[in-house]
């Protein structure tokens, strides 16, 4: 029997999906929509209770929970800093090795190549900075005489998450310079050039030309960098394991989850994460949708 | 005449302003990037120094003298080879799957569009901006019921299936970029999906995959969460999550914290120096077009 085109194409169809989809429904979907469901029971990993519906006990509990408040607002000064640190410092950079710079290629080289290496060895990379009795940023406070100058930079209030956030931002930023200037590169060299022999200063140009130019570069860049702040975990984990008013989200996450065992209040913290991840899903498509509209 | 010449002697004045500024900007660049690098430096620095030499001088100075001893002791052992053994395996194969699964994801979603397959692919992208840590628990009961529980087939598994928002994205997008007559000839030509997908399409995006397959390589040989909560076996745990478990009974072995960061750091150097290039794109992908 000769299929038809049309049912021969379903059967085809069919055949590239199902492994696929199955897998990433079984590993990804399924296991979200569990979690949200364990968010609902007070389920401890003991095999002689299994979850129970408990209703929103987990939920009105992390409203009274000072460790919860404190992640919660680490998460969004994460979630702030990602804005300010790596992107414009990405943009920064991109903007100045867009020129004809001689050796622009090795500097760019430089810069992204932190992008490359695991966020286990920037932890360590960077306990090298901060070590107190030696780390890098000690011995120059001791070299140019501070007197108290064993500063704990990992283990202090208030200076830790500051810290932590910076040696990420050191790491992510190379990733926005790198989007940014495949923004530039699309940006016509003649239109440059052209509002330069209208008069118009490096100032001008910047404002009316390059900026609106970046703008679809940006919410991608944007996009990113508060993702990746939201999933923060391993280098919280290696440098001090979310001490001293450091932990995050993902952080309390694993506390909850692994250290206390409480499985339900952990997925309690897992949906505010997934929740605030959805906000920016929602903002992003939309956002990107408005902007291919005006560019095409 | 006058006026000529004004003319040139202001195009030259202004460009030595243009070329000094220019020479500053050099500079400052150069002073820029020194300090930037510094930190990676600092683990090289570490790695050629003996433990009591650091604790006692501590560790930025010019070292005395450099030793390889911590490399040494680092791969001789027989955990770490052992590490770095699954970190290939696991990264090696889920690469790939991941990929073949993209291809034939992206396929679908590109030429084979039907009812419903919008938003199955919304669905399917929107894995993107998940944060792992929300579906940890209920996949490490799932797999603690199966024969797999706690070997590297789990992490093969997790990195494949969270490895298919990007490449089906990217992969859907580089379809919709090949002309559409070639796929029609195919078909008069009498060929089925299979056909012009094996024949026709993957000869042609031999790039793409080697954009994703740089992608997908770094991600997942840098991956520390999933080997963290899901292997307990020591046979089969990966060498990032290795690191961070030797870093406990050897707190002060800074010297071989220092080798064992270098020597888990060499693979995706190596692919980022050699294949730098589809890496960039398969980082700024979409970026220029939203």
């Amino acid at each position: 029997m000769k299929l038809s085109l049309k049912a021969s194409q379903r059967l085809w169809t069919f055949a590239f999906l199902v492994v696929p989809l199955s897998v990433y429904f079984v590993v990804v979907i399924g296991p979200l929509l569990a979690t949200a469901w364990l968010s609902l029971t007070s389920y401890t990993f003991s095999a002689f209770a299994p979850p129970e519906f408990a209703g929103l006990v987990n939920y009105e509990r992390l409203t009274g929970d000072d460790y919860f408040h404190t992640s919660l607002k680490n998460t969004l000064i994460w979630m702030v800093a990602a804005l300010i640190l790596p992107t414009g410092g990405g943009l920064i950079l991109a903007l100045l090795l867009h020129g004809r710079v001689r050796g622009a290629n090795v500097f760019k080289s430089l810069f992204y190549l932190p992008i490359t290496i695991s966020m286990i060895v920037i932890a360590q990379t960077w306990q090298w900075m901060y070590q107190p009795d030696w780390g890098l940023l000690n011995t120059l406070l001791k070299t140019i005489g501070v007197e108290k100058w064993k500063v704990f930079w990992l283990s202090t209030r208030g200076l830790a998450l500051g810290a932590i956030i910076f040696a990420w931002s050191w790491q992510q930023v190379g990733l926005s310079m790198v989007i940014f200037l495949a923004g530039l590169t699309s940006l016509p060299g003649e239109m440059l050039e052209a509002a330069q022999i209208d008069g118009a200063n490096y100032r001008q140009s910047l404002r009316r030309i390059v900026i609106p130019l970046l703008l679809p570069s940006s919410v991608v860049v944007i996009a990113l960098a508060v993702i990746n702040s939201l999933r923060s975990f391993d280098l919280v984990w290696v440098l001090n394991e979310g001490g001293s008013g450091s932990s995050t989200l993902a952080v309390q996450m694993y506390r909850e989850t692994f250290k206390s065992l409480r499985a339900g209040y952990g997925s309690a913290v897992s949906m505010v994460l997934f929740a605030i991840a959805v906000i920016i899903i929602v903002f992003y498509f939309r956002r990107v949708r408005r902007l291919e509209h005006l560019y095409d | 005449m006058t006026e000529l010449a004004r003319a040139g002697v202001t195009v030259t004045e202004r460009e030595r302003a243009q070329s000094w500024s220019r020479r500053a900007l050099h500079v400052a660049l150069i002073a820029l990037v020194v300090v930037y690098s510094v930190p990676t430096f600092g683990v090289l620095l570490s790695s050629v120094q003996r433990d009591r030499e650091i604790s006692r001088h501590g560790l930025w100075r010019i070292p005395d003298e450099i030793t390889l001893e911590n490399y040494e002791r680092a791969l001789g052992g027989t955990n770490v080879p052992n590490y770095l053994l699954n970190s290939v395996v696991v990264t090696v194969t889920a690469t790939a799957v991941s990929i073949a699964f993209g291809v034939l994801t992206g396929y679908v979603f590109s030429r084979l569009a039907f009812r419903g397959s919008e938003i199955l692919y919304l669905i399917v992208v929107a894995g993107l901006f998940f944060p792992p840590q929300i579906v940890i628990i209920p996949l490490q009961q799932l797999f603690s019921h199966t024969p797999i529980n706690d070997t590297i087939l789990v992490l093969i598994v997790v990195h494949v299936a969270f490895g298919l928002p990007i490449t089906t994205m990217l992969l859907r997008n580089f379809f919709s970029t090949i002309p559409a007559a070639l796929r029609e000839a195919a078909i008069i030509d009498g060929a089925n999906e299979g056909q012009i997908l094996l024949r026709v399409m993957v000869p042609l995006m031999l790039p793409a995959l080697a954009v994703l397959a740089t992608l997908q390589f770094t991600w997942i040989w840098n991956d520390f969460l999933w080997p963290f909560i899901l292997i307990k076996n020591d046979a089969a745990r990966t060498i990032m999550a290795g690191i961070v478990l030797l870093k406990g009974p050897y707190d002060k072995a800074w010297g071989l914290q220092g080798a064992l960061s270098v020597i888990a750091s060499l693979p995706t150097l190596l692919i980022f120096l050699f294949f730098q290039r589809y890496f960039i794109r398969g980082l700024t992908f979409g970026a220029v077009k939203g």
